[in-house]
């Protein structure tokens, strides 16, 4: 309990003394997640939106491999991300294998499949519940697509922070991709790995410390979200109560 | 006589390819009440998704105002529903203020929702512009939820409003506005009413007709 204690105490001092090699892996952690959920979100909002609204041929087969995507392991999107980005690999000319862009194409592959689907999610139950209303106040098609993605906000949003959980604390892409490169490539997840087995307790408590900080505030974001997101309309669920968009999904 | 608002000829409606409703003739009066009464499942529903070109007939002949309601006519069908307005069985609001609620129609058609046509339309079902407008969706009761909607379709002042058991589970004063709502759109703006209702004794109290709908079809007045 006192090496504990002890770990705890250096890990406070290390980050109130702005440990440069801590806050150096803090720093790509941050820069490797932003760029991992900018490029997740630009890409996976309207995919998502358009495997949940339109109906296409293939469309069960595209959700199920959205699905698929969701339960890869990620030290597999380690190696596949690996695999295309060594010196061999088809991008391997792009020399971004230990880098902080590689790094971030390997986790976008981790957090893309999350908003694909959470979106897709929202908007359909988003569409059945609120379609008819729409179009009944005299909704045009565009009109009711502005609608439909408005009304989906809170649950874009949720995914979002969602998907920057799963990023922010993941450990093996970082790992395979990135190299764990001191200054360089060596996020949070990866550092701790390291300085634990290194006997480094401080250093892994003082990161520890930083990432369940990052955590709680992402966890109490997911709550609040997630009441937005839920707070559905039309049944009154007991004394003041949800009341947004909702309808009647099937026939009048 | 002027001519009905609507004119129904050999119209069905079906889904999944089963014929649900089928209507041989109905005349809708341009300005009057129609009720519909009938037990769950019978069509009232249905039909009230055709007056409100929410669904295309599978055949015969939907005419409103003597346009006839083809498959040319519902595809610009928000055309249409922006004249014939219904306000479907379950609340549904959007998640917004009631202000914004009660303004989006107004908004859809590209025109002004000024704070005195919103307060006046909340006004129409019993609720305060200066209580309720800025409240958000989730912070009202099931029955100010139905009313609110019921204002932000009283605001576009249709041609025809139809509405789809607009009393259900209501608290008795919710379904007081609500009625007193619904005939003032009449008796002020010239509003036709189509009511589906459970409650055939509000039908008959207020209606020019009321029709009753088994298994699809219409097999009596009341």
């Amino acid at each position: 309990m006192d090496y504990f204690a002890d770990g705890f105490t250096r890990a406070v001092a290390l980050l109130l003394a702005l440990d440069p090699e801590t806050f150096s892996a803090v720093w790509t952690t941050a820069s490797v997640t932003a760029l991992a959920l900018a490029a997740s979100l630009i890409l996976g909002l309207p995919l998502g939106f358009a495997l949940g609204h339109f109906r296409f041929p293939g469309r069960r087969g595209a959700r199920l491999f959205v699905d698929w995507m969701l339960s890869l392991p990620t030290v597999v999107i380690g190696l596949i991300v690996y695999a295309l980005l060594t010196a061999r690999g088809p991008l391997g000319q792009w020399g971004l294998l230990f880098s902080v862009p590689g790094m971030a194409l390997g986790l976008t592959l981790l957090g893309l499949p999350i908003i694909i689907a959470m979106t897709a999610t929202a908007v359909e139950s988003t569409d059945t519940r609120l379609t008819r209303a729409v179009l009944s106040l005299g909704a045009d098609r565009w009109q009711l697509l502005a609608a439909t993605l408005l009304e989906a906000r809170f649950a874009m949003a949720l995914a979002a922070a969602t998907a920057f959980g799963r990023i922010v604390s993941e450990v093996g892409i970082a790992m395979m991709v990135g190299g764990n490169i001191k200054w360089q490539t060596r996020t949070i997840t990866t550092a701790i790995a390291l300085e634990t087995g290194k006997g480094e307790f401080a250093t892994g408590i003082a990161l520890g410390i930083v990432l369940m900080i990052v955590a709680l505030v992402v966890n109490l974001l997911v709550g609040l979200l997630r009441g937005r997101a839920n707070g559905s309309p039309g049944v009154r669920q007991g004394g003041r109560s949800a009341s947004g968009a909702a309808g009647r999904g099937g026939r009048p | 006589m002027s001519a009905p608002l609507y004119r129904l000829r050999g119209v069905e409606a079906a889904y999944n390819g089963a014929v649900v409703l089928s209507v041989p003739e109905l005349d809708v009066a341009r300005g009057g009440i129609l009720g519909l009464a009938g037990h769950n499942g019978s069509g009232k529903s249905t039909l009230l998704g055709l007056l409100g070109f929410l669904l295309a007939p599978r055949a015969g002949e939907l005419v409103f105002d003597g346009q006839r309601v083809d498959a040319a006519a519902l595809r610009v069908g928000h055309l249409l529903r922006r004249r014939a307005v219904l306000l479907g069985q379950d609340t549904c609001l959007l998640k917004r203020s009631v202000a914004a609620n009660v303004a989006y129609g107004l908004r859809l058609r590209g025109q002004d929702a000024p704070e005195p046509l919103l307060a006046q339309a909340l006004a129409l079902v019993g609720l305060d512009f200066a209580a309720f407008g800025q409240r958000p969706w989730r912070e009202l009761s099931g029955g100010e939820a139905r009313r609110v909607a019921l204002a932000a379709r009283l605001v576009l002042r249709p041609e025809a409003l139809l509405l789809d058991e607009p009393t259900a589970g209501l608290d008795r004063a919710s379904t007081a506005h609500v009625k007193a709502a619904a005939l003032a759109a009449r008796r002020d703006q010239g509003t036709t009413l189509v009511i589906a209702s459970h409650d055939v004794d509000w039908l008959k109290s207020c209606a020019d007709a009321v029709l009753l709908l088994e298994d699809g079809r219409i097999t009596g007045a009341l």
